[in-house]
């Protein structure tokens, strides 16, 4: 399904690469355009069926975008699957109940974006994908700090308040003045937090990949991260 | 609500199940009372040593029945032991009124019918009561065959015979309504569940036809807006279309992220706030995560409260979310700067922190309010 029609601003190469699985056109559209206005995006495969879209003889892509209900259908199976074999998936729905969202997590999904969350939070989602770093959108926030299953991870204080308070005010220069810290220190608590679930549920390639980026950013340190 | 809502069946339902052992009683008593002795008096009448005396005691038998019969039928007021005594009184009267020869006849009528009329005024007590009673109406016979006919063995085996005839159906009667009284508290407890049950169920169906309805609604206002922008009508440019578009999508998503079948009180009050405030035209992001614990009125008024007023004030957007879990509750508020403030406890620009402070009966409530350029912010935070 074509290039980016704006490949040629940057050199290919160091581009990141997206597909985009959905099964309504304009949906595909709208977040082509979205990430139009981010020129180190490129998006290279689109289309309604995974396996086509992401099947050989396409161009790899760094990061797969993936709405979680096709055709009637929420294929968490399908992100495990990705997940499991290392591809960057982000999913993104208009399903936002915590339930799936932290299903989707455990099933390995780099992050999850609610579909109303807009361009700004889903092109920096799909940026800090491709380099294996977190992004909690306030959706995915709000699932974390909601979560009352028994083996859920343990968070600190900090770290439960900033998730908090950015799910509320969705403005982390907001958080931080409430909180008394930098914008930097709130982005901080709230991406361990994130990496903390990387290391509940099943063993994914990418919630490994997850983790050993944010040992060698220094947001986490290995003792934290245990075995 | 449920036990609240049970508690008016289980009582009918036990209430109807009783009142057909009470009407029997009531017949048995009076077809005994009637059919039996009146005949039996008239015919021994010249006979008895004091006849008026035999006459006024079968009166007054009937007016202590009509009054159990009512406090039975109607719970009209009756006194049941001054009752008895007067019941044991006329027994004591009949018995020196009938001559030897009549003792052991329904002429007699005191000794036979107490039992019977026993039985309606100690209705619904215990067995024993009921017994003692009749223990000693025995007594008097008793007294009374030893002192007008003698220590006749005969008479004596008569007499047994008939303390056995008067008063093993009465007291028959009474553990079979008393056991009817247990089955039909139990059924009626049956009931009261099964009532609760199908409350919560009807709730669940009130919500969900709710739910429906403002999907339908949402289809033609949702639906009228995308008719305009497919038929070029309406310019995807225009402020009063996106805010239209921006309206209609945070209703569509509320509608997808309700999941309560029977909805919390809290959320419920918060959701018809929001409504109202998006009939203005204000798209509402309304958000719930975790699960909510049982709050005090008194609590759910004190988080929602401060958040409903700024909230009306609202005049771009709003975000309102709700974190719940079982020791603490936060609800959020998030508008525009710009928008209208809600004066209460703000004063001028700039961050301010307001703590009503704590409430002694379920907890503390928090109060953060805050305002700068970006957005107005009011937090209620309830810790267990």
């Amino acid at each position: 399904m074509g290039a980016d029609p704006v490949a040629g601003v940057t050199p290919e190469g160091s581009r990141i690469t997206v597909a985009i699985v959905d099964d309504h056109p304009v949906v595909i559209e709208g977040i082509r355009s979205w990430l139009a206005t981010e020129s180190r995006l490129a998006v290279v495969a689109t289309g309604e069926d995974p396996d086509a879209v992401l099947g050989a003889g396409q161009p790899a892509a760094d990061v797969i975008l993936l709405d979680l209900r096709l055709h009637g259908r929420m294929v968490i199976d399908k992100v495990a699957e990705l997940s499991g074999a290392g591809r960057r998936v982000v999913v993104y729905s208009e399903h936002t109940d915590s339930d799936t969202i932290l299903a989707v997590l455990d099933a390995g999904a780099v992050a999850f974006l609610a579909k109303h969350e807009g361009r700004e939070h889903c092109v920096q989602t799909v940026l800090a994908a491709a380099s294996d770093r977190p992004y909690v959108p306030p959706a995915l926030a709000g699932a974390i700090v909601g979560d009352r299953r028994s083996g859920r991870p343990v968070l600190s204080d900090k770290e439960r308040e900033a998730l908090l308070l950015w799910f509320q005010s969705m403005s982390k220069a907001s958080v931080a003045r409430r909180m008394n810290i930098s914008e930097h220190t709130v982005k901080q608590y709230v991406d361990r937090a994130r990496i903390k679930y990387a290391r509940a549920g099943r063993p994914a390639a990418t919630k490994a990949a997850l983790l050993a980026r944010a040992i060698e950013d220094g947001l986490v340190r290995a003792d934290e991260i245990g075995n | 609500m449920s036990t609240e809502l049970a508690g008016h069946p289980a009582g009918a339902f036990a209430t109807t199940v009783e009142r057909g052992p009470r009407i029997a009683a009531v017949v048995i008593a009076f077809g005994w009372h009637v059919v039996i002795n009146l005949p039996a008096m008239l015919a021994q009448w010249p006979d008895y040593r004091r006849p008026w005396v035999v006459g006024a005691g079968w009166l007054i038998f009937t007016v202590v029945g009509l009054i159990a019969a009512a406090n039975l039928l109607y719970g009209t007021p009756a006194p049941a032991w001054p009752l008895i005594g007067v019941l044991l009184l006329v027994d004591v009267a009949v018995f020196a009124s009938t001559p030897a020869s009549a003792l052991f006849d329904s002429a007699n009528f005191g000794w036979a019918t107490l039992g019977w009329f026993v039985v309606l005024l100690l209705w619904g007590r215990r067995i024993p009561a009921l017994v003692a009673v009749l223990a000693v109406g025995a007594a008097i016979a008793l007294v009374a065959v030893l002192f007008v006919r003698g220590g006749d063995p005969a008479d004596l085996s008569r007499y047994a015979m008939y303390v056995y005839g008067t008063a093993t159906l009465p007291v028959a009667m009474m553990i079979a309504v008393n056991l009817l009284g247990a089955l039909a508290g139990s059924t009626a407890r049956a009931a009261a569940a099964r009532t609760a049950i199908e409350t919560e169920r009807a709730a669940a169906g009130r919500v969900h036809r709710a739910r429906r309805d403002r999907l339908a609604a949402l289809d033609r206002t949702a639906g009228a807006i995308l008719v305009e922008l497919a038929e070029g009508r309406a310019d995807p440019a225009d402020p009063v279309v996106q805010r239209r578009c921006a309206l209609e999508a945070s209703r569509l998503r509320r509608l997808i992220a309700e999941s309560d079948d029977v909805p919390d009180p809290l959320l419920h009050e918060l959701r018809a706030c929001v409504d109202v405030v998006e009939r203005n035209g204000v798209p509402v992001d309304f958000v719930a995560v975790g699960t909510l614990p049982a709050l005090p009125v008194e609590i759910r008024r004190q988080l929602a409260e401060p958040l409903t007023t700024t909230l009306a004030a609202a005049t771009r957007w709003a975000r309102l979310t709700v974190v719940g879990q079982p020791e603490e509750v936060v609800v959020s508020l998030t508008t525009a700067g710009t928008s209208a403030m809600a004066p209460e406890p703000a004063s001028g620009v700039g961050d301010t922190i307001g703590r009503p402070g704590g409430d002694p009966s379920g907890g503390r409530i928090e109060y953060v309010y805050e305002e700068n350029e970006e957005l107005v912010w009011v937090q209620t935070r309830w810790r267990a």
